[in-house]
Order: structure tokens, then sequence, then C-alpha cells
């Protein structure tokens, strides 16, 4: 199947599922290039760069398959910049400020496991996602590894370390769900075989993933699935909203012009 | 044009050791040791962190590198001030990938001064108190993205000149860093200049924000290699941890740059800048040495501000460091 073969609402569907993840990588990139420069340890410092240039790069070859798709003249530049706060479909997760280390890995481990699940839920019917996406698991793989070392590392050394930790935790786990949606047209990508399993199935894979991992270190985390598609991706507040002053502030100061 | 600086082959074969004798390491008198050692180092050998070697000299390669690990450290923030707002993807993901470079420099080079004696936390410690320094060109602000541009192109470039020198130094692990680091600023020389070339190819305002921004770093960057001196009396050059005069360096700048900045239609804010054909040499007005000694004395326009961000945040970031050194306990 190629892209010129999907039916209209089928389409539909996966622009709006293309538009969610990459929101989802091209802000949470945003997030950890925060720490770069001043992250607790140099050698930290430089891993977290890395990371956070792999999920922009995610973010930008998924803008760029949306690009295509949707063929509007619209490039990823345009795409990833170009829009009213409003019209971003990353998950509510990602729309806390960027916090402390501890904030940042507690939302680094719910992230990436969800990530997990939802990627692991692609088929392959459409060769130019799975084909992504099959790139993007062989990065993710040393993402989870280093987000689990620092989930073991920050729960095992107890008191403040430990506390600050497990209080992330709680304090995301409410929207942790947030990114095992889709905005719309769930049953039409699963009809095309574009995803092979609904997203409840998939969050369920999750929530069992992550009591695997937080059981062993006593950590016991209450993860609701998230009770509305559309709501769990819509309604960013303050912190996205001066996130995006940030990221777009250069471009709107000459619009149109070449940077 | 692609700059020939830029494309230079830094990876040359590794400088190992020296594989013959190294009689300074026997035991003998500290003045055979010192005789035998210095004319080993004046031959052009290399000295290794295992290696007897004077005070003097490991006090004076320790100070050396440790100023360059502290510039690289407070040269991330001025640039990372901007990796929010870089307007493309591109230009996003180039801009975090070099401040990571002069990140990873940092740890590269503050690994070669541990090697030295001086532990890690002894350094920062030093920096964020004002007894140690860095670099001129890093107490200034950045107030356009054009600033991002001018920095990795010239200020990168000013660099590199003096760091291409410093594959010959003396100490052969500062010396075999400098290739990685020389390689890696290269790639920040092409990334800094495709930013201008975009901006001064593109409408009247983008051009004369790089313009703006040209005249405010002219300055410093005709300071950052430091007054004339004496060749005689320099003991870095006479130990070989560096090999060229701050005025070498900034000849050598001058002559590989002022020609691919007026070829883009820039205009270099100094008359008095031309090539001397009689004596060889750029004639230029006398840099600013007062703002040079105020400026690196943390007395410049952002020197306590960025020296408080950095002690704000190691502050914030104790107890991760804490974390690491723990012994893990049981849970569950």
């Amino acid at each position: 199947m190629t892209a010129t073969r999907i039916s209209p609402e089928t389409a539909t569907a996966l622009a709006a599922f293309l538009l969610s993840m990459a929101d989802d990588e091209f802000v949470i990139g945003f997030s950890d290039s925060e720490w770069t420069g001043i992250a607790p340890i140099l050698e930290e410092d430089v891993a977290m760069s890395s990371i956070a240039q792999d999920e922009l790069g995610h973010a930008r070859a998924l803008y760029e398959l949306l690009a295509a798709l949707l063929d509007d003249g619209r490039d990823a530049d345009a795409l990833a910049y170009d829009r009213e706060p409003e019209a971003y479909r990353h998950a509510g997760l990602l729309d806390h400020p960027r916090g402390d280390w501890a904030m940042t890995m507690a939302r680094r481990f719910l992230y990436d496991t969800a990530d997990d699940a939802r990627l692991a839920s692609v088929g392959e019917v459409w060769p130019p996602l799975a084909e992504l996406i099959a790139k993007v698991r062989r990065e993710e793989r040393y993402h989870l590894m280093h987000v689990l070392a620092w989930a073991d590392r920050l729960a095992r050394a107890g008191g403040e370390s430990r506390a600050r930790f497990v209080a992330a935790l709680e304090m995301l786990a409410p929207d942790a769900s947030t990114v095992l949606t889709i905005p719309e047209g769930e049953a039409a990508l699963l009809d095309a075989g574009i995803i092979t399993r609904p997203m409840s199935a998939a969050a369920a894979a999750w929530r069992a993933e992550v009591a695997a991992i937080l059981g062993p270190l006593g950590i016991t985390l209450t993860l609701e699935p998230a009770a509305d598609a559309v709501a769990a991706r819509t309604g960013h507040g303050d912190a996205f909203r001066w996130l995006w002053g940030e990221f777009t502030s250069v471009r709107r100061s000459e619009p149109g012009a070449t940077w | 044009m692609t700059d020939p600086l830029a494309l230079e082959p830094v990876l040359t074969p590794r400088d190992h050791a020296d594989s013959g004798a190294r009689p300074w390491n026997e035991d003998l008198s500290h003045d055979e040791r010192f005789t035998l050692f210095e004319a080993h180092v004046r031959a052009s050998g290399k000295i290794e962190p295992n290696d007897w070697m004077p005070d003097e000299y490991r006090t004076a390669v320790l100070r050396f590198v440790e100023m360059h690990a502290n510039s690289e450290l407070m040269g991330v923030l001025p640039e990372r001030e901007w990796i929010m707002r870089a307007p493309t993807l591109k230009r996003k993901l180039a801009l975090t990938a070099k401040v990571q470079d002069e990140v990873g420099h940092a740890q590269l080079l503050y690994r070669v001064a541990e090697d030295l004696g001086k532990p890690r936390e002894a350094m920062f410690d030093d920096l964020l108190a004002g007894r140690t320094k860095f670099h001129n060109v890093f107490h200034y602000p950045t107030r356009t993205w054009a600033d991002i541009g001018i920095i990795a192109w010239l200020v990168d470039a000013a660099a590199i000149v003096a760091q291409q020198a410093l594959r010959d130094s003396s100490y052969g692990p500062y010396a075999r860093t400098m290739q990685k680091i020389c390689w890696e600023e290269s790639v920040h020389i092409m990334h800094g200049r495709d930013v201008v070339v975009t901006l001064m190819t593109g409408s009247d305002t983008q051009r004369a924000m790089v313009q703006e921004a040209l005249d405010r770093w002219w300055g410093p960057l005709m300071q950052m290699h430091g007054p004339r001196s004496d060749r005689t009396k320099d003991r870095d050059l006479h130990w070989r941890i560096k090999a060229k005069t701050s005025e070498e360096l900034r000849q050598e700048f001058l002559t590989i740059y002022v020609p691919r900045i007026l070829e883009l239609g820039l205009v270099i804010p100094d008359r008095e800048l031309a090539f001397d054909d009689a004596t060889g040499e750029w004639r230029y007005t006398d840099p600013d040495w007062t703002e040079l000694r105020t400026v690196v004395t943390n007395h410049g326009p952002m020197s306590e501000e960025r020296l408080e961000f950095r002690r704000m945040n190691r502050a914030a970031t104790a107890w991760v460091r804490t974390a690491i050194l723990a012994e893990p306990r049981a849970v569950a």
C-alpha cells in the first residue's frame, strides 16, 4: 500500500496519528535540549544532548512523512513551527515544565515506555511509516536503557533522590496515558492495518511493563486510562505557551524569511 | 567557497609517546633530571602523564589546560540560550550538536587537567569563585540570531587558529585531545558560515542583523589572542606548551578571515585595517587592552550573570551527584 492508495478517511486518520507522534517527539526533544550545557554532570550533558537530537530527528522524519501525505505545500519546518499553540497535538504528559532532574527522568521514563508500546503497535502495511518506525526503535532502545539506568539509580539511592523521583512520577502519572491516544480515526487505522492493536491494548501492555519495572524498586504507580483522546492532546497550558513563544521567536521576527 | 582551514585534515596519525629512552625518569638529582627533561621538550619531544616533570612545567600545563576547559564550559552558555529559539529543525539540530561538542571538549580537557593532579570539583570551585579565568569572548551577551552565526564562524575560527597550533603541544594528552577538538571546531565553522551566508543572502533586516553582530564582536575578536608578547620571555612557549605568539595567531586569523568577511559584503569596523606589504603584516587599530583585562577578570558585561547561572545550576543538581555516588540501597 502506498500513500496514494490510502482511502481519504484513512489518510485523515493517518495524518492525525503522524502529527501526534511528531509533536510528541518535537516537544520532548525541546525539553531535553533545555539540559544542554547545564546537566548534573558533563558526561550526562553529552548524553542528554544526543537524546534530544535523536528525538528532534524523529520529529523531522515524521513531519516529512506528514508533509508528503498532506501535499499542501508545507514542508517539515512549516509543520513544526508555523502553527498556533492550540494546533499542536502532543500528549498532555509533555505539557509540564522541564522541572528538576527527577522530573526530567520521570517524564522520560513514562514517555519512553509508553512510546515503545505505541511504536510496537504500528503495522507493516504502509512501508514509509513501518521503515521509519524500525529505524526509530533502534535508537529508542538506547533511550530506554539510559532512562532505566537512571530510574534504578534514583530509586535505589534512597533519601532525597528517591523522594524526588517518586514525587515526580506521582505528579506526572495522571497525564502519562495521554501518550497512548490517537486524536481521531483510530478505527480507520486499525481497519487499514496501519496499527495492529487499539491504543487501549497498547496501554494495558504498557501498564504491565511499568509495573514490572517499578515493582522491584518498591514503587506503585496508578496509571488510569486517558479519559478523552481529544482532550489528551489539546488545551496545552502555560508551559507549552512559553515554549512555543521561545521556539517561534526568531522565525516570527521576519515571517517568510529563510533561516 | 570552502574554508581551507575547515577542510585541512586534522586527524593526522596519532602522536604516540616517543618510544625512545626517557632518561629524566631515572633516579637522578633534580638538576640532572631537569636538564634532560628540558632538552627533550625543546627537541619537540612529548611528555606523558606518568613522566617525571618539573613542578614549573606541571603547573604551567595545568593552568593552560584548565583555562581552556573553563572556556569551553563557559562558552556553552552564550549559544545555549539560542538552542530553544533556533528557527528551523536543521538549525536546532546543528546548534544542539555544536553546544554538545563544546560540553564534550570541556569534559575531555578537564580529564587532561585531572591527570595533572587537580580534581574536577576543585576546578569548578575555582572557576565559580572567580579564582580561575575563561576566555574574553564568553563574557559578552548574545543579542540576536546573527550572533549565533558570528560566534560559530569567527569566534570558533579565531579559536581554531590557536588550537591547531596546540596540536604540537609538548604535553602529549593535550596535543592528542586537540586533534579531536580541532576536527569538531572545523565543523562548527562551516555551520556558522552557513548561518551567516543564509542571513546575508536574505532580507535587508537579516543582513543588517549580521553587520550589527560583527560590529559588536570585532573588538573582542581582536582582543581574543591577547596583547603582543616577548617570545623569549613566554614560559608557555619555552616549554612548547603552545607554539605561537599572540600576534602570530592574530595575523594568521586576519590573513585567512578578512577576505572571507569582505566577500560576503560585510564591513569590518576598523578603518586602519590593511595589509602592509612592506612588513608583510596586517595593520590594525590597537585593540582595547583595558577592556580585555576588565573582562577576563570577570568584570565583563555578562561575567557575573553567567557565573551565577552556573552556580545556581550546580547547586540545583548537587543532589543528583550525591545520588550517583551513593551506595545503592535495598528496596521493596
